[in-house]
């Protein structure tokens, strides 16, 4: 028998409430098909949320759960496997601890990851569910996450990420903070809408949502208004709920305790506590949209994890993904009212110079994506302030939320933004220093790309792609063809190739193409 | 309490209904159309039910009224009034049975040469071998205790078969009357053969004993001598095929005074006054709870007499079980079973594909695991624990979920468990609370196309020896669904997962109840809107009272409900208001009716379901059971049609009457259909309309160079 064509992968999630692990193969034709799902509740969320580490009760239960997950891992020969933990694990000051005694008693390698990755795998599983959807097409559409610690919200348009960022409200944390107060349970209601009002304020701030048309909410407290709601379930598959019969049922639910959701619903006492936080945080965030109903989707992380685990999808992905970075990078720029043609001209002489330059930097296709994107925003520190502006746009570019990159990218562009101009990278500099090495020699070399791409757009260059490197001994020429005078670059890439030429070791020069007409 | 009120009740107590159903195993030791040994068969399982039924049912309502608990039960007896009537009824039945034995059975045998010998019937030359007999074999393993100030009463096993000898001493002057104890040693079969000529003769262990007892006490003259049995609350409780079991429960000191306490002495006539007052006393038995019988006390070893080699005249005729002409191919197992479903009717037809099943995933290099519920099979022979073995050495990985059973205890027989653990399987010993009655193998499979589950499910255990006695269904499948399910399943009795939303199976404690009370709502409101219903079920018991609230909310709805009860049926039938449209049967016959199949009419949308579950609360509550539909289309016909069958029996069917009475079904002027026949030859003519119908298949041999 020839070996069997199919691959199979699994994804585990250790999350606030419970730990999960899909297992799927993938298909010849690339489709992924699901075999086993397995939930374990262990409440690592409860430690992490209140006393801010993790139990060696929650700890053993997560190793024992984490044990008889892998022996179904076994029964399948799964060939690639991806363990993540989120907010619980991420917030613990113990969360070392815990992932070496994972994968000591396991063997499985647990990575910690953070909001923007969760982010990123939630939208591709959501996208993946929802393909075809008309409502998705064009308008602008807010997909809302619900975690036991925080919560995911990413605008999208016409599919596409604009912006979205990770908010420390989260089911298990608010139910956390109600139960310091014994209240009654209407004013335990109103202390919970309260809080959820509060964080609002903050998410509003820094995501947009009343453009939107249409409302993705993902989670198991949504899911489950998926199957209780009449005529909504339907196996696998999204559901919608109008607006209104969700705000009904999201304020029936709140209007009941703890111990009746238990009993009216037959839910297990962990999920009917996290359900009334969950839900009145879907609903104020709906309210704040204009879409008349919720999508409910049955996306997890782990879907968006197997789609990446999968072999075929991984160069598509990769193509979509820097297009999506992107343009969220974009969206980030006109907030901050940045010169879009500066910075898409800067960003294109960058890339025609990194591309140029492999073989000096040596450097890979995730190094160039930070490159476009500190290209994009390095200026809109001018949004602050001119003067010093290359500090001011590192620190926003470092605090803000960018789809699709992890904060430790987000700190290698920011720190390339900041080296755009004046000062070169130095041990003085903590921002700089807060990298590990192979980090800072990426930044400089970035940084000497990137201070050269802006100074050579002064208007001159009519395409960037017109330059051509050419290599005379120790010196790089750039040959830039169709132009006939480039003495105002000439000048300025004296006072700015500095960085340049101590990173790469050779001196590069400006030069017009011979006209050979 | 009135009679008006007992009909005014859908409720129907359980024991004396399960007393119904003694009474009619009994009726077929009756039955003079049965072949001899059949009716010793019938005789000997109404005994040991029996047993069962005080160690268990009586046992535990003497536990209710002596905590003082007099809550009635549904049909509004309580605790007190049950124990009397089950006195008087098996008052009655046992009284029958012994008539029957002495008048019927003793003579029928005699008949086929076959006999019990006693007292005078046997002559110089018997008398001579069975005193041999008993200095050689017996007497060595005897162990007399006399009873008296120095020696206290010995404990007696449950149920063991004891002499008790009335002795006083031969020396003058004391004349004071002592009480002896002889246990009849279980290792000696209780019933010994007697040789003469060409004729089988049998002598009861106990007769050999009686007749010697004087040489176990010299010095002493044996003044009267008689057997009893005692019967003791051990906390058992019954499965479903009627074994006893222990009930799952924390240690506790009340549990512990429990246990042991008398339930039942059993006295042998004739027995005086004296020996009766002394044993009792001695025993601390009530009087109530004593009976007297006039025969074997415990005939159970007569079962030896009806297995024996030979003699098949005397024996229903056999009905071979039928291989599926599926089966009958050279064909990989897997190969079918991806092709269509297979459903199997057992013991009509072969349980062998079962056992090829886990023997074939146990071979195939391609299989990745096995994962096995373990009820009860038939020890450490079993075939398919021999192939779950070779699986888990070969390093497949194998899961195995055993429910050790009070019978294995007992043995000491978990030897075979724990090799299966040191060949490396996964071995899991039930679950905190509730016992695995689920039957269900997953076999999971590499192909070519990927991951593929194989899967079979079943209404019986994985027993091949009692496939070939109970009536059960099975279905062997391939379908997606169901073998998501079944993952999902497996890793929530192993504890890796919280069970999970299934898409085929309904799992019992996790709302099993509900989707059956879905369900026959679902009947109600169809007949109600005027579309079609009907519900036909099958099963050993029917006991739950939230189900048969329903199934009378749905005959008052209109829905005609059909049911196949074989044992306990405490739903009321024919009730004027609440089941008038509710029709109970009872098959009882060589085939112990173990399926449990339910056909809901559905508007035309027909759905056929199977189940490992009886609806009693103790099934939907206690245990992890399943239900799965039945989607094949040939399959659920199959299914609907074995259900119809049952109800056309007029030979062994009876009919439950609105009293809980039952009446034998007569033919009256239709043909005599006696459905465990009438089954077996339409699933020969099956296989054989499909056999003929199947084309030959010429298949090229393919060269190696074309």
């Amino acid at each position: 028998m020839p070996a069997p064509v199919t691959t199979i992968l699994s994804a585990i999630d250790i999350g606030s409430s419970a730990i999960r692990m899909d297992i799927a193969e993938v298909r010849p034709d690339g489709s992924i098909h699901l075999l086993d799902s397995l939930k374990k509740g262990v409440q690592l969320g409860k430690d992490a949320f209140t006393q801010g580490w993790l139990s060696e009760e929650s700890i053993r239960a997560a190793c024992a759960a984490l044990r008889d997950f892998k022996k179904v891992m076994d029964s399948y020969g799964v060939a690639r496997y991806r363990a993540v933990a989120t907010s619980a694990v991420r917030e613990s000051t113990n969360s070392d601890t815990f992932l070496d005694r994972v994968l000591m008693s396991t063997g499985l390698d647990v990575e910690v990851i953070d909001g923007p990755e969760e982010n990123r795998l939630t939208y591709i599983a959501v996208l993946e569910s929802l393909r075809g959807m008309p409502e998705l097409e064009n308008a602008q559409a807010l997909l809302v996450e619900i975690g036991g610690g925080s919560t995911d919200v990413t605008l999208l348009r016409a599919g596409e990420p604009l912006q979205s960022g990770t908010f420390p409200l989260g089911s298990i944390r608010l139910r956390e903070a109600m139960n310091h107060a014994s209240r009654t349970h209407e004013q335990q209601i109103r202390l919970l809408k309260r809080q959820i009002g509060n964080l609002l304020t903050n998410i509003k701030r820094s995501i947009p949502m009343k453009d939107a048309s249409c409302y993705i909410a993902v989670g198991g407290e949504v899911r489950f208004v998926g199957k209780v709601l009449p005529g909504t379930a339907r196996d696998g598959a999204p559901c919608v709920v109008s607006r209104d019969a969700f705000a009904e049922f999201a304020d029936s639910v709140a209007r009941l305790t703890v111990e009746a959701l238990v009993q009216k619903y037959s839910l297990s006492y962990l999920d009917a506590e996290t359900l009334t936080p969950a839900l009145l945080a879907v609903l104020q965030l709906l309210k704040e949209t204009q879409s008349p109903n919720v999508i409910i989707s049955g996306a997890s992380i782990r879907a968006g994890m197997l789609q990446d685990l999968a072999p075929e999808e991984k160069g598509k992905r990769r193509k979509q993904l820097t297009k999506q970075i992107l343009s969220a990078a974009r969206s980030l720029g006109r907030k901050y009212q940045y010169d879009e043609n500066h910075a898409e001209r800067v960003r294109e002489l960058a890339e025609v110079l990194f591309d140029e330059l492999k073989a000096e930097h040596g450097l890979d296709e995730t190094d160039r994506l930070y490159l476009q994107v500190a290209a994009l925003l390095h200026d809109i520190g001018l949004f602050i302030n001119p003067r010093s502006h290359h500090k001011h746009s590192y620190y926003l570019v470092s605090t803000s939320d960018l789809f699709g990159l992890r904060r430790r990218e987000l700190e290698i562009i920011a720190n390339v933004a900041r080296y755009h101009r004046r000062a070169l990278p130095q041990r003085g500099h903590t921002a700089y220093m807060s990298l590990d090495r192979d980090e800072r020699v990426v930044v400089s070399k970035l940084a000497a790309i990137l201070r050269v791409a802006n100074t050579l757009d002064k208007g001159q260059l009519q395409k960037a792609t017109d330059l051509k490197l050419s290599r005379e001994g120790d010196q790089l020429v750039l040959v830039a063809q169709n132009v006939s005078d480039l003495t105002m670059e000439r000048v300025a890439l004296a006072g700015r190739c500095d960085l340049f030429n101590e990173v790469f070791g050779k001196k590069l020069t400006l030069r017009e193409a011979a006209k050979t007409a | 309490m009135t009679d008006r009120q007992i009909q005014a009740n859908p409720f129907l107590n359980r024991e004396v209904s399960w007393l119904e159903f003694n009474r009619r195993v009994l009726e077929e030791a009756e039955d003079p159309k049965n072949p001899i040994l059949e009716r010793i068969r019938f005789f000997c399982i109404f005994h040991s039910n029996l047993d069962e039924f005080f160690m268990v049912r009586v046992a535990s309502l003497m536990r209710l009224i002596h905590d003082g608990d007099s809550t009635p039960d549904s049909a509004g007896l309580t605790p007190y009034q049950q124990l009397e009537l089950i006195r008087e009824m098996v008052r009655d039945l046992e009284q029958a049975s012994y008539s029957l034995y002495n008048d019927k059975l003793l003579p029928a045998l005699a008949k086929a040469k076959l006999r019990i010998l006693a007292g005078e019937s046997l002559t110089v030359s018997h008398q001579k071998h069975l005193d041999e007999y008993f200095e050689s074999e017996v007497y060595p393993v005897l162990t007399p205790v006399a009873i008296d100030a120095s020696h206290p009463f010995p404990h007696l096993a449950n149920l063991s078969f004891n002499l008790a000898v009335l002795l006083v001493s031969e020396k003058k002057g004391d004349s004071e009357r002592r009480l002896a104890i002889v246990q009849q040693p279980g290792r000696i079969p209780a019933l010994c053969r007697v040789p003469d000529g060409d004729e089988l003769q049998f002598c009861w262990l106990s007769e050999v004993i009686r007749r010697n007892v004087s040489r176990l006490f010299s010095g002493y003259k044996v003044l009267e001598v008689a057997g009893f049995r005692l019967t003791r609350d051990a906390e058992l409780e019954l499965d479903d095929e009627g074994a006893v079991d222990y009930v799952r429960m924390l240690e506790s000191e009340l549990r512990k005074r429990r246990i042991g306490r008398p339930i039942r002495l059993e006295l042998e006539e004739p027995m005086t006054v004296e020996l009766r007052e002394l044993l009792r006393a001695r025993l601390g038995v009530e009087e109530s709870s004593v009976l007297t019988v006039r025969g074997p006390l415990d005939p159970r070893p007569l079962l030896r007499l009806a297995e024996m080699q030979g003699f098949d005249h005397l024996r229903f005729s056999p009905q071979p079980p039928l291989l599926q002409p599926v089966f009958r191919q050279e064909r990989n197992i897997f190969d079918i079973v991806r092709e269509a479903d297979v459903l199997l009717h057992h013991p009509y037809e072969s349980f062998d594909p079962v056992i090829e099943f886990v023997e074939a995933a146990a071979e195939d290099p391609d299989v990745l695991a096995i994962k096995q519920t373990l009820y009860r099979i038939s020890g450490a022979g079993s075939p398919v624990l021999r192939a779950l073995i070779r699986a888990a050495e070969s390093g497949k990985q194998v899961t195995v979920l055993v429910e050790l059973t009070a019978r294995f205890d007992e043995e000491g027989n978990i030897g075979w468990a724990r090799t299966l653990e040191e060949a490396g399987a996964h071995v899991l010993y039930g679950l905190a609370g509730l016992k695995v009655h689920a039957k269900i193998t997953l076999v999971i499979r590499r192909e070519l196309a990927g991951i593929r589950r194989y899967i079979h499910l079943g209404t019986g255990n994985y027993n091949e020896r009692t496939a070939r006695v109970y009536a059960d269904f099975g279905i062997l499948t391939a379908a997606d669904d169901f073998g998501a399910d079944a993952s999902g399943l497996f890793n929530a009795i192993t504890g890796y997962s919280e069970p999970p939303e299934f898409h085929r199976l309904t799992m019992a404690p996790a709302g099993m109840r509900e989707k059956i009370i879905s369900l026959i709502r679902r009947e109600a409101d169809r007949a109600k809107s005027g579309q079609h219903s009907g519900i036909i079920a099958k099963m050993n018991s029917l006991v739950d009272p939230l189900i048969i609230q329903e199934l009378c909310a749905a005959s008052n709805a209109g829905v005609s409900i059909q049911l196949s009860v074989r044992g306990v049926c405490c739903l009321r039938p024919g009730l004027p208001g609440f089941s008038e449209n509710i029709r109970v049967i009872s098959v009882v016959d060589r085939y112990l009716e173990h399926s449990r199949a339910f056909v809901f009419k559905n508007g035309g949308d027909t759905e056929v379901y199977l189940s490992s579950a009886d609806w009693m609360p103790r099934n939907l509550d206690k245990r992890v059971e399943l239900m799965f539909p039945v989607v094949d289309e040939s399959s659920k016909q199959r299914v609907i049609g074995a259900l119809q069958a049952q109800f056309a029996d007029n030979q062994k069917a009876r009919l439950l009457l609105p009293d809980g009475g039952y009446k034998r079904i007569t033919p009256g002027r239709s043909e005599p259909l006696r459905v465990q026949e009438y089954l077996y030859q339409r699933i020969q003519e099956e296989h054989y309309r499909a056999v003929s119908v199947t084309p030959v298949r010429f298949e090229p041999i393919e060269g190696s160079g074309a």
